[in-house]
């Protein structure tokens, strides 16, 4: 866990857990967390498994996310999506590929992308929000769902969402699914980005009101966590894939 | 059942069983210019190439399937030829790097703008047509459960397998209901071994897909068809729904007197496994080579 402190009124307290799929490296995990604590902005990406080297563009539409100064209308994201699609199959070019690879980078890569901004420098921090596919923000006050995006509810979560295509001419129809959300932020306040399996089960437990997930979240260690999401994983109660969790606590300075 | 993640330590099985008999070489009915054998070589191709495109990580292959192509006509044995010559069953990373031959073509796709382009794909070709001898389909599926009896000693866990039987006719060498049936009654952990069947025809009939019941059926040979077919799990049929193509609850994986759209489709759905999003391959190309 580390803190940051933000402005003469709040501290961030970030916490990050990244989980390769069971029976997999660190290496093969294709979720990707970005975080600049010194302009408060965060972001989860997950790099579509089918997809031709997710983890390069899930890794690079993280981290040049929250290395942009402010959070972009949605014409400015789709004209920077395509500007970071052509650079990563710049990327490709020369490389010597078999028939199966090659098929592979003709469509492109896909992932998932959820980034927040916070802006703390108010009495009333508020954030702001742009997201697509199924990795998704929370935002958590009192041990309550306050609100998610982009997806609300966990039977929302399919086998085929729409992703971030590197491959700009998928933009027109894939743009369309693009959400952006914003809130204000009270003290204690809680912001959980997550991939798409622990998401899911995170809503759940907000549905089923069986589990205070921040609580369970913030008073773990990181290997109680992980043996928990491991065992979790192993019995199917949540699907085996790479899990990213980002939790982020807004606090009031004690200055 | 029929919901196992099929991963590299729990791989699935696909077995296409091919009918490879004289008559194959015969055209579908009021298409004189296309063979069945030909056009059945095409969709297995495509088959194989679709399989391996959904394996593929960047520049590796994963092997979440195991392939086997079996025909039967004069003879019955595996299809494949060269490097995997002989084999019955191939880790489908091995499929993707020992195709006969990889053809050169043009594929049309969107240019982002409205309109479309041309450019240049590979495609692989792994089985060439076939069309000889009578219809010894009983013999096939005894291989056919061979094959998955030694697959499953080694795999009882995970995705159970599935097989698409293609044939044209009927059996010449007895009565297939049995041999289906054991081969039905195989399992893994996750669910009895899937056994879909597509009957084609070169007569003008109407034809019947996924029905749920025998009774619309014409004759004992569909009735026989029918009953070693399996019911298709949700998951089959909502890939089947995603394709356009009508099943109910309770539908077999059964086609009787189908047409080549009969055959993709039945492949499409067939390897369709959790729920995946069928991959649709019939686009527009010119070959070069």
């Amino acid at each position: 866990m580390s803190s940051a402190k933000q402005s003469t009124t709040w501290d961030l307290q970030l916490r990050q857990l990244l989980l390769p799929k069971l029976g997999q490296e660190v290496s093969e995990c294709e979720d990707f967390i970005a975080t600049d604590t010194q302009s408060s902005r965060f972001a989860v990406a997950d790099g579509a498994t089918e997809a031709f080297d997710a983890l390069s563009w899930a890794q690079r539409l993280a981290q040049h996310w929250v290395q942009r100064k402010s959070t972009q209308t949605l014409e400015e994201f789709r004209e920077w999506v395509a500007a970071e699609g052509r650079e990563l199959h710049e990327s490709w070019n020369g490389l010597t590929l078999s028939w199966y690879s090659e098929e592979k980078a003709r469509s492109g890569s896909f992932a998932a992308l959820v980034g927040v901004e916070l802006e703390l420098k108010s009495e009333s921090p508020s954030w702001q929000a742009i997201a697509l596919g199924d990795t998704c923000l929370l935002h958590c006050r009192n041990g309550k769902l306050l609100k998610s995006l982009p997806l609300e509810r966990s039977d929302s979560f399919t086998s085929a969402p729409v992703l971030v295509a590197s491959d700009s001419s998928l933009h027109e129809s894939s743009m369309q699914s693009v959400v952006t959300g914003s809130g204000t932020c009270q003290n204690g306040d809680v912001l959980l980005l997550m991939s798409d399996a622990v998401a899911s089960w995170c809503l759940q437990r907000f549905e089923s009101d069986d589990l205070d997930v921040v609580q369970f979240l913030s008073s773990n260690s990181d290997e109680e966590l992980r043996q928990f999401f491991d065992a979790e994983r192993t019995a199917g109660r949540i699907k085996n894939d790479d899990i990213a969790i980002v939790r982020i606590e807004i606090k009031r300075s004690k200055n | 059942m029929y919901s196992a993640q099929i991963t590299r330590a729990n791989p699935t099985c696909i077995i296409l069983l091919i009918d490879q008999s004289g008559s194959m070489g015969d055209p579908f009915s009021g298409d004189s210019a296309r063979k069945k054998a030909d056009f059945v070589a095409e969709v297995v191709n495509h088959t194989l190439h679709d399989l391996v495109i959904r394996c593929t990580k960047t520049e590796e292959v994963r092997n979440y399937y195991h392939v086997s192509v079996i025909g039967y006509g004069r003879n019955v044995g595996s299809c494949f030829s060269g490097e995997l010559g002989g084999r019955p069953i191939v880790p489908i990373a091995q499929v993707a790097d020992y195709p006969l031959q990889v053809k050169s073509s043009y594929k049309r796709v969107s240019d982002g703008a409205g309109g479309w382009v041309e450019i240049p794909v590979r495609y692989p070709v792994w089985i060439h047509p076939a069309a000889d001898g009578k219809t010894p389909m009983c013999e096939a599926l005894t291989r056919v459960q061979e094959i998955l009896r030694g697959w499953l000693i080694e795999h009882p866990r995970g995705f159970p397998p599935t097989v698409l039987h293609l044939t044209d006719g009927e059996s010449s060498d007895g009565d297939p209901n049995d041999i289906g049936r054991q081969i039905m009654s195989l399992n893994t952990d996750d669910g009895a071994v899937l056994m879909f069947n597509c009957h084609i025809s070169s007569r003008r009939s109407t034809k019947i897909e996924y029905p749920t019941e025998e009774t619309s059926l014409p004759d004992g040979f569909a009735r026989t068809l029918f009953e070693i077919s399996s019911r298709l799990p949700t998951n089959f049929l909502a890939a089947a729904a995603q394709l356009g193509v009508n099943t109910l609850e309770g539908s077999r994986g059964f086609v009787f007197n189908g047409d080549p759209s009969s055959i993709v489709q039945f492949y499409e759905i067939g390897t369709s496994l959790t729920g995946m999003t069928p991959y649709r391959w019939m686009d527009d190309r010119t070959e070069l080579a």
